[in-house]
């Protein structure tokens, strides 16, 4: 069974990595860099599939709108929220709490959120 | 470049659908997928969002809620990953996703090196 896990950084956090320098954002990546290895570690351990991306900055969405076939093209995320999607997996898991098990490894499920749904099998 | 385009739509509209317009719109999706066919490196429709599970670490203790983080008047129905040269090759792609023409695409980049969160 495949799950869609929607990695969502609290705005808080965000704006807070903003501030930082160049250095101090270079080392605060080079903190997270063993809790994501951990996480990929338990996946392979498990044997899971995964495949996912980690997304740049929401500054650069855009949201693509067809009306009577005029293109409207706007900046931002689509949903105002106080979490912001930072990145994706896709998961081939065994069930629900595998999908889980895997999404409370997740370093960002720490301070905001993954959420999980469940991809229609074609 | 990857691009992951997510689909936003009134699910409470295509629970509406009979089979024949259901078909009809998954036949739309079949011919945006051979007309972007290279462009698309991954996609699949979502169940839909009462299925959805959202977990939380708060102080060492998991919390697993029902439902999606966000209440939306539209829901996430599906995605696409494309493998674009650029953000404007990917919105032209998702002009054409049949779902921008009732609901809305959103288009989140991949991070670049070294940068994102």
């Amino acid at each position: 069974m495949k799950y869609l896990l929607l990695l969502n950084n609290d705005v808080a956090a965000v704006d807070s990595w903003r501030a930082l320098t160049a250095d101090e954002a270079r080392r605060a990546r080079e903190e997270e860099v063993p809790r994501w290895n951990e996480l990929f570690a338990w996946i392979g351990e498990q044997g899971i599939a995964t495949d996912g991306l980690e997304l740049d900055d929401p500054d650069t969405a855009r949201v693509v709108r067809v009306r009577d076939g005029d293109v409207s093209v706007t900046d931002g995320p689509f949903a105002e929220t106080k979490e912001l999607l930072g990145g994706y997996f896709v998961a081939d898991c065994t069930d629900l709490d595998q999908a889980i098990e895997l999404a409370q490894r997740v370093p960002v499920a720490a301070q905001g959120s993954v959420e999980i749904r469940p991809l229609v099998e074609s | 470049m990857k691009v992951l385009a997510l689909i936003w739509g009134e699910e409470s509209g295509w629970d509406t659908l009979g089979d024949d317009e259901r078909q009809a719109w998954y036949e739309r999706y079949r011919a945006f997928g051979r007309e972007a066919d290279g462009k698309i490196a991954d996609g699949a429709e979502l169940a839909p969002v009462r299925t959805a599970t959202t977990v939380r670490v708060r102080d060492g203790q998991t919390i697993v809620t029902d439902g999606p983080f966000a209440e939306t008047r539209e829901q996430l129905g599906g995605f696409y990953v494309l493998d674009v040269a650029d953000l404007d090759e990917a919105t032209g792609l998702a002009a054409r996703i049949p779902g921008a023409s009732h609901g809305a695409v959103e288009l989140r980049a991949q991070a670049r090196e070294g940068e994102g969160a």
